[in-house]
Formats: C-alpha cells, sequence, structure tokens
C-alpha cells in the first residue's frame, strides 16, 4: 500500500514539473507585459513539428534535433512577438488578449492546410521511454528527465534573473515597468526577452509532451496552455515562483484525485479538483504567492 | 456606343433566358451533393479523407455518364470548422443551393445540428463518420450511418476476444464522447454474453497525456485482467499505452478504429500486439486495394487508413439508390437507400435493409505485428449479438 502511495507521489511529481515549466513560459510574458498569451501552446506544437521535420526529414541526430527544435521555439516566440505583439503593445489588455486567441487560431489553420489535419507520429528513442525498478518503484526515464529539466530551467532562471543586467531589468519591468524604462532600460530588449525565455520553456515542455504523446497534431496546444493558465491563476499572477508552485500543485491535484478517487465519482474528477482551486482563490484571491500591488 | 448598350441589353437577355433554362434541364439530369465538412478543426483528420474518398467516387461515376449513370454529379464542399452552429447555418445553405443529398460531419452534435434542418426539408443525409446508432432517432428517419457503427465494432472486438480465449476485461472509457464512453461499455456487454466478465472500468480525460494514476491501479489489480478495451485515440492512446506497457501490464490491448493511424503502429515495440477494427484493410487482390492505389494515384500520396474507403462507398450507395429510385425526390431516394442490400463497396457488403438506418457492413480485425498492421479477419456481425444503443 505504502509502495503504491509513494508510487503516485512520484507520479504526481513527475507531471507537476511539466505543468511547472508550462506556467513558468506564461508567467514570463506576464511578469513583464500584464498579458497571457494564449499562443503559447502553439510555440509547443511548432518545436513537434521542427522535432519532426529535423530528426525524421533532415535525418539529423535525435539530440541535435531536440536542441534545434528550442532554438526554433524561442525564434518562433520573439519572431511572434515583433511580428504581432510590438504593433499592439501600446493597446488596451483586451486588444493584446484578442490578438494572443488570433494567433493561436492563425497557427492552427496554418497547421491544418500546410502540414496535416491529422496526426504525425514521432520516433521517440526506446530509451527516452523506458522505465527502471527501485525497490518495487517504478521510476520513467521521462518522468526523471521532466523532475530533471524542470528543476535545472528553474535554477537558470533565477541565477539569470538575479545576476545578469537584463534579468534584473526584467524584474525591475515586472515591478513597474514605466520607471524601468525612465532608468535606461530599452523596453524592446526587455520583451523579447521575455518572450524567448518563454519560447524555450514551451519547447522544453513541449518536448517532454510531445515524448509521451508520441504525435504532434495541430491543435495539441490547446489543453497544456489552459493547464498552465490555472497553474499561473493559482500560483498568483505575475509571480515566477507562484507559477512554479501552482504547476506542482494542480498535478499533484489531479494524479491524487485519480488515483483516490471511488470510480463512480472519477468522471467528476475535474470539477472536483477545479473547484479546490476556486476554493483555494476564495481564500486567497490573489494566487498562493501573488502581491495585491502587481495587478495593473 | 449606343449599340453597344443595345447588344449589350440582347446579351443579357439572353444569358437570363439561358439561366432560367438551365435549371430547368439540371433538375432532371444533375445530382448535387451538399457536404457540410469539416475541413478545419478537430474533426478534419476525419472529414478531410472521407470527402477526398467521395470524390474519388464522383470523379469515377461522371467519367461514365454520372449517378446511376445519367445524374452528373457536382459535390459542393463547405467547412463547417468543426462548429455545431456553423454547421446548421451551412446546411440551410447548402440546401438553398438545391443540394440533393446533405454530408454531416463526424462527431454526434454537428451532425445533429445539421441534420435537423435537413430533416426538415425532406433531403436524406450522411454522416461521413459519426458512429453512434442513436443518432437515427436523434435526428429523423432521413438520417443514415455511414461509417460502422459503436455497437458493430465493440460487438466484433468482443467476439474476437473470447475466441482468442480472453475472459477478463477491463474497460477505460472517457464520458466525453459517445464514441468513447460507450464503445468500451458495447465490448463489455457482448463480452459478458459471450461469458467473459468485466472486472473493472476506468476513466479519463481527453489530452490528459499522464495514465500514471490509472496504470498503477491496473496494475495493482487482482485477478489480473487478460485484455484491455478502449476507444482511446490520439494523443490519449499512445501515451496510455506506453505508460501500461511501463508499468509492465502485459494484457493484450484492444481498440477501435480512432488508432488507425500510422501513429499507433509507429509505437515500437510497446503496440506489438494491439488488436483494432476499421472499416476495412486493403488485402491484396481486393477492390479495397485497388481503392488505395487509386487514392494514391489520384492525390499522389499514399492513404493511410480507412475513412477515405467510407467516403468513396457512400457515394457507391447514393448513386445505387438513385438508380431505384429513378431520381432524386427525397423521399424516393431515402426508401431507395434504406432498401439497399447486400450492394458490393470497396470495402466489402454493405446493407441497410431492415436495420434501422444503421448498415450492416464489413468489419476488418487487424493486429499490429512487427510494427506493421497486419490483417486478421474480415466479418459482419450477426444483427442477435449486437447491443442496444445508448
Amino acid at each position: 500500500m505504502s509502495e503504491l502511495v509513494a508510487q503516485q507521489v512520484l507520479n504526481a511529481l513527475a507531471l507537476g514539473g511539466v505543468y511547472a515549466l508550462l506556467g513558468l513560459g506564461l508567467a514570463m510574458v506576464f511578469s513583464v507585459l500584464g498579458m497571457i498569451n494564449f499562443a503559447h501552446g502553439e510555440l509547443m506544437t511548432f518545436t513537434g513539428y521542427a522535432l519532426i521535420f529535423l530528426s525524421a526529414t533532415l535525418g539529423w541526430p535525435f539530440f541535435l534535433a531536440v536542441f534545434a527544435a528550442f532554438a526554433v521555439a524561442a525564434a518562433s516566440a520573439a519572431l511572434i512577438e515583433r511580428v504581432a505583439f510590438r504593433p499592439v503593445r501600446g493597446a488596451s489588455l483586451t486588444t493584446m488578449l484578442l490578438t494572443t486567441f488570433a494567433i493561436s487560431s492563425i497557427l492552427h489553420v496554418v497547421f491544418q492546410n500546410f502540414i496535416s489535419p491529422r496526426p504525425i507520429a514521432v520516433a521517440i528513442p526506446d530509451w527516452l521511454t523506458s522505465t527502471a525498478q527501485f525497490s518495487g518503484l517504478r521510476i520513467g526515464m521521462l518522468q526523471c528527465i521532466s523532475l530533471g529539466v524542470t528543476v535545472v530551467a528553474l535554477i537558470g532562471l533565477t541565477v539569470f534573473l538575479r545576476f545578469s543586467i537584463t534579468g534584473l531589468a526584467m524584474r525591475a519591468a515586472a515591478q513597474d515597468f514605466s520607471i524601468t524604462r525612465l532608468m535606461g532600460i530599452p523596453a524592446n530588449r526587455v520583451i523579447v526577452t521575455a518572450f524567448a525565455i518563454s519560447g524555450l520553456l514551451a519547447g522544453l515542455s513541449g518536448f517532454l509532451w510531445v515524448a509521451q504523446r508520441g504525435s504532434v497534431d495541430p491543435l495539441m496546444g490547446f489543453v497544456p496552455v489552459l493547464k498552465a493558465f490555472i497553474a499561473v491563476v493559482l500560483g498568483g499572477l505575475g509571480s515566477l515562483p507562484g507559477a512554479v508552485l501552482g504547476g506542482f500543485l494542480l498535478g499533484f491535484l489531479e494524479v491524487l484525485l485519480r488515483a483516490m478517487l471511488p470510480s463512480e465519482l472519477l468522471p467528476f474528477r475535474d470539477a472536483i479538483s477545479l473547484s479546490i482551486i476556486i476554493t483555494i482563490l476564495v481564500l486567497r484571491p490573489n494566487g498562493l504567492l501573488g502581491r495585491a500591488e502587481a495587478v495593473r | 456606343m449606343k449599340l453597344f448598350q443595345k447588344n449589350n441589353r440582347a446579351a443579357a437577355a439572353l444569358a437570363t433566358v439561358a439561366m432560367i433554362g438551365t435549371p430547368a434541364l439540371a433538375q432532371d439530369n444533375d445530382l448535387k451533393i451538399g457536404f457540410a465538412v469539416s475541413l478545419t478543426g478537430y474533426l478534419a483528420p476525419y472529414d478531410t479523407p472521407t470527402v477526398e474518398g467521395a470524390q474519388i467516387a464522383i470523379k469515377e461515376l461522371n467519367e461514365n455518364g454520372g449517378a446511376a449513370g445519367q445524374f452528373a454529379i457536382e459535390a459542393m464542399v463547405r467547412d463547417v470548422r468543426s462548429d455545431t452552429v456553423q454547421t446548421s447555418i451551412v446546411v440551410q445553405e447548402l440546401i438553398d443551393a438545391g443540394a440533393d443529398v446533405i454530408v454531416l460531419p463526424c462527431d454526434d452534435d454537428p451532425a445533429i445540428a445539421g441534420g435537423l434542418v435537413a430533416q426538415d426539408a425532406g433531403i436524406p443525409m450522411f454522416s461521413t463518420c459519426a458512429t453512434n446508432a442513436s443518432l437515427t432517432a436523434a435526428i429523423g428517419d432521413f438520417y443514415f450511418v455511414n461509417y460502422v457503427a459503436d455497437i458493430v465494432q465493440g460487438a466484433t472486438l468482443a467476439q474476437f476476444a473470447r475466441e482468442e480465449g480472453l475472459s477478463n476485461a477491463y474497460l477505460l472509457v472517457s464520458p466525453e464522447t459517445t464514441y468513447t464512453g460507450n464503445l468500451p461499455l458495447y465490448f463489455g456487454e457482448v463480452f459478458e454474453t459471450l461469458g467473459g466478465s468485466v472486472v473493472d472500468t476506468g476513466t479519463y480525460s481527453f489530452g490528459q497525456q499522464d495514465f500514471s494514476a490509472e496504470v498503477t491501479q491496473i496494475a495493482s489489480l487482482n485477478p489480473q485482467p487478460d485484455v484491455i478495451m478502449t476507444s482511446a485515440y490520439e494523443p490519449d492512446f499512445p501515451a496510455f499505452l506506453r505508460q501500461l506497457r511501463a508499468a509492465g501490464v502485459t494484457a493484450a490491448v484492444y481498440g477501435s478504429d480512432g488508432i488507425d493511424s500510422p501513429t499507433t503502429s509507429g509505437l515500437g515495440d510497446v503496440s506489438e500486439g494491439v488488436v483494432f477494427t476499421n472499416a476495412g484493410f486493403p488485402v491484396e487482390g481486393t477492390r479495397l486495394a485497388a481503392f488505395f492505389d487509386a487514392y494514391a494515384a489520384h492525390y499522389d500520396r499514399p492513404l493511410s487508413n480507412s475513412f477515405a474507403a467510407t467516403g468513396y462507398d457512400m457515394m457507391l450507395v447514393i448513386s445505387e439508390a438513385i438508380r431505384v429510385a429513378g431520381g432524386t425526390d427525397g423521399a424516393a431516394l431515402r426508401d431507395a437507400i434504406a432498401n439497399t442490400d447486400g450492394l458490393e463497396v470497396s470495402t466489402g457488403e454493405i446493407s441497410y435493409l431492415d436495420r434501422n438506418r444503421v448498415p450492416a457492413r464489413s468489419v476488418s480485425l487487424n493486429r499490429i505485428t512487427g510494427g506493421a498492421i497486419t490483417h486478421v479477419d474480415t466479418r459482419v456481425i450477426a444483427s442477435d449479438l449486437l447491443p442496444e444503443s445508448k
């Protein structure tokens, strides 16, 4: 019995890690622009297609293709910012939000019409989906990688934000963008960097997501971005550690409810997990780590 | 200049006469098929190939004089974007444009929305691949199921599982659609009728990706199931299967036509032995194999599943019904389709007679062996084994 519990906790940690990466990607852009980028999921789809194109069509070695796909995700995020978001930067939040939805829909149609409406299989090396046994506990390679990547990404991001000039500028921008600009920090650089990092995080989580599902399809970005949104709101909009905490909490809630609910209640588990989240938000309206003044 | 205008007017008058003249002619010799289908959105992977298959049949029939050799077929294809409201609007537009037969999207909700409009207009209709037999009651007597119905797939799989000597089943369902929610239950019902038992039923959500909790539970079941049946498809099925095998569960896995996709066979070792049904397998030398070749030649890319073949078959059914009815009158056409019996089509035989507009059509049982789909059997299930559609 305790083995079963330990196994489920491990499962929850691995799932939470992916949600945390996703949430961080959204929170990154939100902290600078105060906008949720709903086209974030499409960056994951980009990563998947890039991976297929580089590894299957061009025949690149798998690892090289994976890292190149990360770069593609980061570059496309920066490109989307330049093409779509910069022209509407001064506009109202509603306009920006609608722009993110528009980008997401346009990319869906582009993927469906120029790539394929059907899912395309990704050849994932066997070792990546293998499992190891440790005293009755099964640990999947992918689960280990999820956890590892989350930890490395968190440490890397913290170091970047604390110790680099651009990182400092981004933290300042998150506090008050106008004052930061008056201090001589170029707005474009801060924003493009935020998008590129967000794209890189989408690439990381996109790879983990694709490795688990084995295929890429045009609409695959929708569910993850929704989960990420929940994680970010739960953790507190604008707070990067909050996004991570929210992601892990969401992962735990989902796995534990699925494991513990009696079978007649199982179909309601999403409703139950969302009700729990709403209860938390009623008690803490700004999220777990959100600050009241962070709302701009 | 004046002269010119006069001439123009005369030309316009002539054109008007011609325009008034043609529809009268057209009504006699034209068969307009209104496709209210999803070329974009979540149903595009299913509707698109079905329409492609139908287009091949239309081309072939038109080369031989049209449907029943005398009704030139015109395809009016409109995108409903997998949207329910859009489907009913587009169906109305198609009816206004003179559609004689309507083709609806692959899912229950849009099919019902558009179907009710066509039912009111008394126009026969098919859904590309909605497999819920209850739609015939929800929409009305002008609606016909085209694809292999859920009850048929569930019963066929259960019969085969029993023949393979499997006796304990675990069902994985998702209540989000009738397909993923009910097909495994039909399987379970027939499986129990034939002497097997269902040990447990689990649920999942679309796109949940992480099946660790469900898989951990399956692994701890006692007795262990020897067959796991689910109608999950991409991306859920590959994720589930990988995690199931990683957890050391070795039970047979049975699925339905949703996993008829290159992704499933491309999963490597984990998909070895997976059994699934679909509308047909292109066994060499059969009419279906010839259709697969025709598709590849027409679209310059290989066909990777059987949806296109059922689109092709649907046009053959319509053509035969036109021959019997002798025209495009809605009610006569409906009766002719309902009386179709043993018509030879690309996937085998199809009959609507005495089946309440749910066709008896061949179902192919396939197994994944060595990374490729191999054909096990093609059969038409006896109607007394079919469960009641929910």
